[in-house]
């Protein structure tokens, strides 16, 4: 997996490339660990990103609640048929903000 | 460094090496050798005669002068001089340069003396000569007494002097006394000359005096100089010359038909488009010695390689015709034996396999399978004797006359008997073939066969192993007219196999010169663990080529292998499986071996996509949870067909588990009231059609389905 990043003054940017799994997950935990502090809007573009497992839903949720404890925005955008079936099943499409 | 070959050289380093410069190097080294020892030795001679010829002239001259006056003359003067000499005081003798000495002789010399003394310095102006005197040996003291000096002519007359002889010159002085003499003498340092002695007689025979006549060595030492300088140029000049025209005369008859021949091999081996062209045919070399002879066998040889190439060529030309005619046959042969499975995707009664593997480029074993109706299968095998061209020609025969005579309905005996019939009629080559075969009848599963000659068959019963069937067999067919051939049948069970084979399958041979035989084959044959036709032949393929290894194939290796399952037999399902440690880095491994299977089943991206999904929380959740350290996890993968489901069976030996009793998250909580576990399994559960989890002899098998 790809993870492409820019910052816009308080704005982090992530655009995510291929698969994030099991394997390529930690990788974008321990991105967001290093970028997310001062920020207060984080936006995913997920245009590129083929499926999600579990462990990647548990990174947006991690991602997730540090937004909502800091009252900041998370916003996902186009997120493709196969990903969004797994947010629906797991209720997560209630939780992110979806945008297309 | 490598040496550069002649080709690569350039102009000026060939010349180091040319003929030309290296012979001038040996004639002119050569002359002058010689010239330097026709120096010395002409050098010598030359000296030599000089020398004896000025010797014999001082003789001469001393003689001469003894002629000029009687002896009287001498001798009045010689006792008057060596009677003042021997009455002198020592003391004054020993100083013959002091004006007391010479005082005392002062009366010798009258008008007489004075006469000859003058002829004496005419003599010496005459001849050039150094000193002409007259003078007596003092024997005792080896003082030789100047009676008359020529020379004092010049320097003031003053007879009686003497010099001290040296030693060695002793012998000279004294022979003058008795005869003739001469001798080169060193006269001071430097001072070489040639003196003539003659002694001078009174006429009582009594020896007065000598005469002494030297001429200066210097004037022989110039002429023998100036004589070498001439010489050495003249030979200088003589071996120049010679070595020039040597040089010249090699390079016009060596060194020029030798870059002739070198420029005809130039031109023939950089003439690349293979013209007829005879380079060293059309050289004119005419020197008559070996070069001509050369640059002849030159051409002969040329024309010899010229026509090899034209051999060559053509025989290649043919080589490559027949090549790609037998490529053609084998193709034409290959495409001749069926070879799409599976060969009757709508028959459920009965799965069929068959291979050929031939040790040459067309083989003369065959197989073949059709169906004859609704009803019956016909299977045959057969192995022509011989290989090659002739053995395919003769198996393309007897195949299309099975072929054609069992659609006629006959049993195999009697097909085998009217091929048999056939055959024997046109041939003359007497060549045979030898055949199995077999007709299933797909409703009972009786199969109803016939063997001309060859190897047993072998029947797996379900659930059994491999075992030969010692069948009756008939003779070879082509062997005799008239053969009778006899069926017999087997009854087939659902899920019995049938396989039948070549001889070149037991004579596989290995690089030890062991026979693969057929306990081997059997072995190998039972290896396979279900009863499909394709894994049977695989697995004894597999074997075959691990047993020989890298030996060669001397016989075509054919077979052919059919499992009957009748009408309502439920197949046991063929999994495939991989067995990787269970880490988070082998997700992937297993990914990618379940997803080749899904390609090859045609399956949609999106379920594909799921499946990958499932096997990355399946897997992620052992490579966590199962073990304490590391251990091994085994995926199975079995896609049935019809209606299309996968199955997957997780296999882990760690801590028994079973994720499915978990209960599933709430999803409708919100983000902050959410934990992050459990939602893997959920996801599973939600995409997969069916999730299943046992604990069997130690192991978690946890079994999910899906359909596609």
């Amino acid at each position: 997996m790809i993870i492409n990043k820019a910052v816009e003054g308080t704005t982090l940017f992530i655009t995510l490339i291929g698969r994030l799994d099991a394997n390529t997950s930690p990788e974008l935990e321990e991105e967001l660990y290093k970028s997310l502090d001062g920020m207060d809007s984080v936006i995913y573009d997920f245009k590129d990103l083929d499926y999600i497992s579990s462990a990647g839903l548990r990174v947006l949720l991690i991602s997730q609640k540090q937004m909502n404890r800091i009252g900041g925005t998370m916003i996902i955008k186009h997120v493709n048929d196969i990903v969004n079936d797994i947010f629906e099943v797991t209720g997560f499409t209630d939780i992110l903000t979806i945008e297309e | 460094m490598p040496e550069k070959s002649v080709r690569e050289m350039t102009e000026e380093e060939r010349k180091v090496n040319s003929l030309s410069s290296r012979t001038f190097q040996a004639v002119l080294i050569l002359s002058l050798i010689l010239s330097i020892v026709a120096i010395a030795f002409g050098y010598h001679l030359y000296s030599t005669g000089v020398r004896d010829q000025y010797m014999e002239r001082t003789t001469s001259l001393a003689q001469t002068i003894t002629s000029l006056y009687s002896s009287d003359d001498f001798a009045e003067y010689a006792d008057k001089v060596m009677t003042i000499y021997n009455e002198a005081p020592e003391d004054v003798r020993n100083q013959p340069d002091s004006e007391a000495y010479k005082k005392l002789f002062e009366n010798v010399a009258d008008e007489k003396y004075m006469e000859i003394l003058s002829a004496l310095n005419q003599v010496r102006i005459n001849n050039d000569a150094l000193i002409t005197l007259f003078g007596v040996l003092d024997e005792d003291n080896r003082h030789f007494v100047y009676v008359m000096n020529a020379e004092q002519i010049q320097t003031g007359v003053s007879p009686g002097q003497w010099v001290q002889i040296e030693p060695k010159n002793m012998a000279f002085m004294k022979k003058g006394k008795t005869g003739a003499t001469s001798a080169t003498l060193r006269m001071s340092a430097g001072v070489y000359v040639c003196a003539g002695n003659q002694a001078i007689y009174s006429k009582e025979g009594r020896v007065v005096g000598n005469i002494i006549v030297a001429v200066s060595m210097d004037q022989i030492t110039d002429r023998s100089t100036k004589f070498i300088c001439q010489y050495i140029v003249l030979l200088a000049a003589v071996a120049i010359a010679l070595a020039y025209f040597t040089v010249q005369n090699l390079k016009k008859e060596i060194v020029k038909p030798i870059e002739k021949l070198t420029d005809a091999a130039t031109a023939y081996i950089s003439d690349e488009e293979d013209t007829d062209k005879n380079y060293f045919g059309e050289l004119e070399i005419t020197t008559g010695d070996e070069i001509e002879s050369l640059s002849l066998i030159m051409a002969d040889m040329e024309s010899d390689i010229n026509n090899y190439i034209h051999n060559l060529t053509a025989v290649t030309a043919e080589k490559e015709r027949i090549s790609t005619e037998l490529n053609l046959a084998n193709r034409i042969q290959a495409d001749m034996l069926p070879s799409t499975y599976p060969a009757f995707p709508e028959r459920e009664e009965f799965d069929i396999y068959a291979s050929m593997t031939p040790a040459k480029e067309v083989g003369g074993d065959f197989y073949d399978f059709f169906m004859i109706d609704e009803d019956h299968l016909v299977l045959v095998i057969a192995d022509v004797s011989g290989k090659g061209i002739p053995a395919a020609l003769f198996m393309m025969a007897s195949k299309i006359m099975i072929q054609n005579i069992a659609f006629l309905g006959h049993s195999p005996a009697k097909v085998l008997e009217l091929v048999n019939e056939q055959i024997c009629k046109s041939n003359h080559e007497d060549m045979f073939v030898t055949v199995w075969m077999g007709i299933l009848d797909v409703n009972t599963g009786i199969i109803t066969c016939a063997n001309a000659g060859h190897e047993y068959p072998t029947i797996r019963r379900e659930n059994g192993n491999f075992e030969l069937f010692k069948d009756r067999h008939g003779f070879i067919i082509g062997g005799m007219e008239g053969m009778r051939y006899r069926d017999y049948e087997i009854q087939l069970n659902p899920g019995d196999t049938i396989f039948v084979y070549t001889d070149g399958v037991a004579e596989a041979t290995n690089t030890s010169s062991e026979l693969f035989g057929l306990d081997r084959m059997l072995a190998s044959l039972d290896r396979a663990e279900s009863n499909d036709p394709i894994e049977i032949s695989i697995k004894l393929m597999e074997s075959i080529n691990e047993f020989v290894g890298e030996g060669s194939q001397f016989d075509d290796i054919t077979m052919l292998c059919a499992t009957y399952y009748g009408q309502n037999y439920q197949r046991k399902p063929m999994f495939k499986e991989i067995t990787v440690d269970a880490t988070i880095n082998n997700i992937r491994t297993v990914t990618e071996f379940v997803d080749a299977e899904l390609e090859a089943h045609g399956c949609p991206m999106k379920k594909q996509i799921q499946i990958d999904i499932a096997i990355d929380e399946i897997f992620s959740n052992i490579a966590h949870y199962a073990f304490e350290g590391t251990g091994k996890a085994t995926v199975c993968v079995n896609i049935e067909d019809d209606p299309k489901v996968l199955t997957m069976i997780f296999k882990d030996n760690g801590i028994p588990y079973d994720p499915l009793v978990a209960k599933d998250p709430d999803v409708t909580l919100s983000a902050d009231e959410r934990s992050v576990g459990g939602l893997g399994v959920f996801i599973v559960k939600k995409t997969m059609d069916d999730v299943h989890y046992t604990y069997e002899n130690g192991q978690n098998i946890l079994t999910i389905k899906k359909i596609l």
